[in-house]
């Protein structure tokens, strides 16, 4: 043991700025691994967690819209025989208001409440922070308007409820388990007890709202119990609605974002170990021919092979080790900015702390993962015969042809030299070729992520159908509404889709879109495998719903509506992100077979070249069809607000995956060069002795590296083009999303492409200055 | 004749974990235009650390090298490339050919860092290859496919190509059998007939007898100059003179 160490020790001695830059490439890979495990069972959890601490049993359902005969012995009765104990919370409901958010608006059903919310025995409010020294005409916000919102103790917040603007000091933030997340399409603010009292006495009759809070007995389905609760309130009085919401879909959504950055972050981290693979074998497999000598005058004076290769073990293995330590300590250190990226969605506050857990199974895995392949890799030491090594093994060089010959090539002598070099270092253009092509995929994927959800947000993959705007009327005057809208020259598309739930089999529901053409769809990527429903008797289903119940296109399937059922065609399967993927498609033909459209207001929806247009045509349609209008959105203005934190975490991951590229590169130039000038040291003597400068031999060497780096980012430029979105796909299929086509521009990737050519350039001949610093005399001493 | 080389109390001092070690003490010496000088010393004397010290290929401790009236000892190292290339010629006794070049590209490296134009470097090459004697299907050969006479001559044609004030040569012969050996010093020796000055280092007393002029180091000081006159091939006497010049200085 005693002579493995002192060989390892000697080993470290000959190689220190190799081992301290493979280490710095395990720091960086234990880093993120460690952040990664953190992010997926420390963070994504949290809301799973804080829905336990706060009691949030096993759903929650909102009853509003209008409250007559359903009183707190109705819902007492509702709840008595499935329930082991629920809370009822009086409020106000708006439902689908825009409410400030972020950069603009969001769209939510916003619960209004007073400080009684703070007493609620389930499904509880408590306050994250507070300022007690503001008294009147406050707001408690969700956490979420701290985390990504832009909101602090303080400031003003101005909302506007129906045709009245309201402004008010924030006292401070809440969580909440089930109103605390735009995603889960509700907020629950505090105000104070006259600003309640003022909005009771003026919407109270219209905006009262029960919040009822369960806890289910065993073996009851939550599926089923929202279905008899709705068939029982809907029986009772048919104008209430009842929107209810179960914790494991409102703790889904609510985690959709920390999914995507913990998954992110596994990718990157399994494409630098990939990186650390390379250059581990690569490093070793330069030592041993670099050491040739010194090897056979170790075997020569009785060191056995094992001795030689346990070495290389211990060293490179201690290397993993010191490094994993410092990669653990520093992901928690960048834990706290990475995790508030998962919080901003969430709404949670957390704070990081040590997960033994997450702790060993890091530096297990870079330990082993170093362990095996530097076995893997000295196995070739066994091989060495000392006599041969001592004669510096055999030549590595193919002499079959003189590439680049310097009186005929049409490039000039740095140009010429710097090509002929590289002809002789095809393992070093491989390993750069390899290791580039991978840092060109990663960087690809975050401009793909950058443009998808910061530049142009691809709100496809995130709802059902995208448009400009909607304008919704009442039932007599919809056909005036489309006339009118159809005779505009300033929009397009011009389509009616609403939405209603359906119910399988008295155990589960689903969110029917109903269209009066599919064909106008402007999001068709949605339905990604059949086609979209046509004729009267056909739906399109969500691909998660069609598998768990085991449904397959060409299957019918039964869907009731109150009282009726009717059995449809399944024709094709859609993708979602929402409802916990239950979501189907049809068209007005097919949904007339159960509903009666006679009563229901026309959703119209279109799109405008712009948001001001957008804007235009909504006051237009405001001003001419008056309080026929029952509702309108104008799409694009509350697009600011609801992709604020996408927004946010693209942009994060852009910056975060360059500054690791930019880092990979330097480290792989680091390693790759320095080899390159140890095994060149007696060359570059020889070039300085006639009359070389430093500078022409930096050039030379910086530009031996490059051709092999240029052919990298073009070719992997274009496979990363092609692979990206199945890739990107493979990945979104864990949100329920299986055809994303994201946008990849072209542009952009150029414009990485050059990047990574100039910075790999500019840090090849950073490394390369090292030349500079040996005299020529020296190293013609060092052969 | 004018020096080439004039040096002013040329010191060179190794360091090695505390303990100094003067290599070359206070040496004046001048290497005049057309000479072939031959510099031998027992081993240590610090013969090839005068030779680089010269020729600016290592930087001495103290004093001056003025070299065609220009003291190098005070360029940088890329000043000192840069006159190299044009005023310096090195044939090494390891020959320190690139092995990743051919025959041709070896020479022509050196050649086109002072002139630019191809054609003209090429041809140049081409004939100074031919006078060596290396025939043209070695030309595009690599050095390991090559004698090591040949890879030597080789180097000559290289430390030749850009016509240098000066050609340093350190044991040109040491690496080589007596006959391989013996075509290099014939090379030299014609290249120093055509005018061309040679300082060259050796501890063999054949390759020595090219030289017509003979310093003695001995720790790191001149112990002793002799002058041969200009070689004549088949001079018994030359021979002798050297013998008896060596053996005074204790060799």
């Amino acid at each position: 043991m005693n002579k493995t160490i002192i060989l390892a020790k000697s080993h470290f001695k000959k190689n220190k700025g190799t081992t301290i830059g493979l280490l710095c490439l395990m720091l960086i890979a234990v880093m993120l691994l460690s952040a990664s495990l953190l992010l997926i069972f420390d963070a994504y959890p949290l809301a799973t967690r804080e829905a336990n601490r706060l009691d949030s049993g096993s759903g929650r359902v909102r009853i509003y819209n209008n409250l007559t005969d359903i009183d707190d012995e109705f819902i007492d009765e509702l709840l008595a025989d499935e329930c082991v104990r629920y809370d009822i919370q009086d409020c106000l409901c708006y439902n689908a208001l825009p409410v400030p958010f972020g950069n603009g608006k969001t769209t939510v059903a916003l619960v209004i409440d007073d400080k009684s919310a703070f007493e609620k025995e389930m499904g509880r409010t408590e306050v994250v922070t507070e300022d007690a020294g503001i008294v009147s005409d406050y707001i408690y916000l969700p956490y979420q308007f701290y985390t990504s919102g832009g909101y602090d103790i303080g400031d003003t917040y101005t909302f506007d409820l129906l045709d009245r603007t309201y402004s008010l000091t924030v006292k401070g933030f809440t969580t909440t388990p089930y109103y605390g997340c735009n995603n889960v399409g509700g907020f629950e603010v505090i105000v104070d007890d006259d600003t309640y009292a003022e909005l009771y006495d003026i919407d109270g009759a219209d905006y009262a709202c029960y919040c009822v809070v369960y806890e289910l007995k065993d073996g009851v389905k939550n599926s089923k119990f929202e279905i008899s609760l709705n068939d029982k309130v809907i029986a009772r009085n048919a104008r209430a609605i009842v929107s209810p919401m179960s914790i494991e879909f409102t703790n889904e959504q609510r985690t959709f974002m920390s999914k995507i950055i913990a998954v992110s972050f596994l990718v990157v981290t399994f494409v630098i170990f990939l990186v650390v693979f390379l250059m581990l074998t690569n490093c070793i497999t330069n030592y041993i021919k670099e050491n040739m000598k010194t090897l056979g005058a170790l075997k020569a004076i009785g060191y056995t092979s094992s001795n030689i290769r346990s070495s290389l073990l211990v060293l490179f293995c201690s290397c993993a080790l010191i490094g994993a330590l410092i990669g653990i300590v520093l992901s928690y250190v960048i834990m706290p900015y990475i995790a508030s990226f998962a919080i901003a969605q969430m709404g949670i506050p957390y704070t990081v702390t040590f997960n033994i857990g997450t702790t060993l199974v890091s530096l297990a895995a870079i330990v082993l993962f170093t362990c095996i392949v530097t076995s893997l890799a000295v196995i070739k030491v066994k091989k060495i015969e000392p006599i041969v090594a001592l004669r510096e093994g055999t030549e590595s060089h193919n002499f079959k042809k003189n590439r680049f010959a310097l009186n005929k090539t049409p490039l000039n002598l740095d140009f010429g030299l710097a090509m002929k070099t590289m002809c002789f270092n095809m393992k070093q253009n491989v390993i750069t070729f390899f290791v580039i092509g991978i840092i060109m995929f990663l960087c690809t994927i975050a401009l793909l992520m950058y443009y998808n959800f910061n530049k142009k947000p691809k709100l496809e993959i995130l709802t059902f159908e995208i448009c400009s705007g909607v304008v919704a009327v009442d039932p007599d005057t919809a056909d005036d509404l489309e006339a009118y809208l159809e005779s505009r020259d300033d929009l397009t598309n011009v389509r009616q889709i609403i939405d209603t739930w359906f119910t399988y089999n008295g155990e589960d529901s689903l969110k029917v879109y109903i269209c009066d053409d599919t064909s106008k769809l402007k999001n068709q990527d949605v339905c990604y495998d059949g086609r979209m429903p046509l004729y009267d008797n056909e739906i399109a289903v969500s691909g998660r719903f069609a598998s768990d119940y085991g449904y397959e296109i060409g299957d019918e399937i039964p869907m009731t509506y109150g009282d009726d059922t009717y059995t449809y065609l399944i024709t094709g399967l859609i993708q979602t992100t929402n409802e916990a993927g239950r979501q189907a498609v049809m068209n007005f033909d097919g949904a007339e077979h159960l509903m009666d459209f006679e009563y229901i207001p026309g959703y119209y929806w279109f799109d405008c070249d712009d948001s001001e247009t957008t804007k235009t045509v909504i006051d237009d349609c405001s001003e001419e069809f008056g309080d026929h209008i029952v509702s309108t959105m104008n799409f694009d203005e509350i697009l600011e607000g609801s992709m604020t934190t996408f927004k946010g975490l693209a942009a994060m991951m852009l910056v975060f995956i360059c500054v690791i590229s930019a880092a990979l590169i330097l480290l792989i130039l680091y390693l790759l060069i320095k080899a390159f000038i140890f095994s060149k040291r007696k060359d570059y003597g020889i070039y300085k002795a006639i009359g070389y400068t430093s500078n022409s031999l930096i050039l030379q060497t910086a530009l031996s590296f490059m051709p092999s780096i240029i052919v990298s980012t073009v070719v992997f430029s274009v496979v990363s083009y092609f692979v990206a979105n199945p890739y990107m796909n493979l990945i979104m299929m864990f949100f329920g999303i299986v055809k994303s086509n994201f946008i990849i521009p072209i542009p952009g990737l150029v414009a990485i492409a050059l990047g990574v050519i100039v910075i790999s350039f500019i840090f090849a001949l950073f490394e390369a200055r090292k030349i500079k610093n040996i005299e020529a005399y020296n190293m013609l001493l060092a052969e | 004749m004018k020096n080439i080389i004039e040096t002013n109390k040329l010191c060179k001092t190794f360091s090695n974990g505390g303990v100094q070690q003067h290599v070359l003490k206070n040496l004046d010496l001048q290497i005049k235009e057309g000479d072939f000088t031959v510099i031998m010393g027992p081993s240590g004397a610090g013969k090839s650390t005068l030779l680089y010290a010269l020729s600016g290929m290592d930087k001495p401790t103290l004093g001056q090298v003025i070299f065609s009236g220009v003291d190098i000892t005070k360029m940088n190292s890329d000043k000192l490339a840069v006159f190299r290339r044009t005023n310096c010629g090195f044939v090494f006794q390891q020959t320190y050919l690139v092995d990743t070049m051919s025959v041709m590209d070896n020479v022509l490296s050196a050649g086109l860092l002072v002139n630019k134009n191809k054609a003209e470097v090429t041809k140049k090459a081409e004939a100074i290859l031919k006078s060596v004697d290396i025939s043209e299907e070695k030309w595009g050969k690599f050095p390991t496919q090559i004698s090591g006479g040949e890879a030597q001559r080789v180097g000559i044609a290289r430390a030749l190509i850009n016509k240098p004030e000066l050609v340093f040569a350190d044991e040109p012969t040491g690496a080589l059998n007596s006959k391989t050996g013996k075509d290099v010093l014939d090379a030299l020796t014609k290249f120093n007939r055509d005018g061309q000055s040679i300082v060259m280092v050796t501890h063999d007393i054949t390759s020595a007898r090219r030289g017509n002029r003979i310093l003695y180091v001995k720790d790191g000081e001149i112990a002793g100059e002799l002058d041969l006159g200009a070689y004549v091939t088949g001079d018994k006497d030359r021979h002798q003179k050297l013998r008896d010049f060596l053996g005074g200085m204790g060799w």
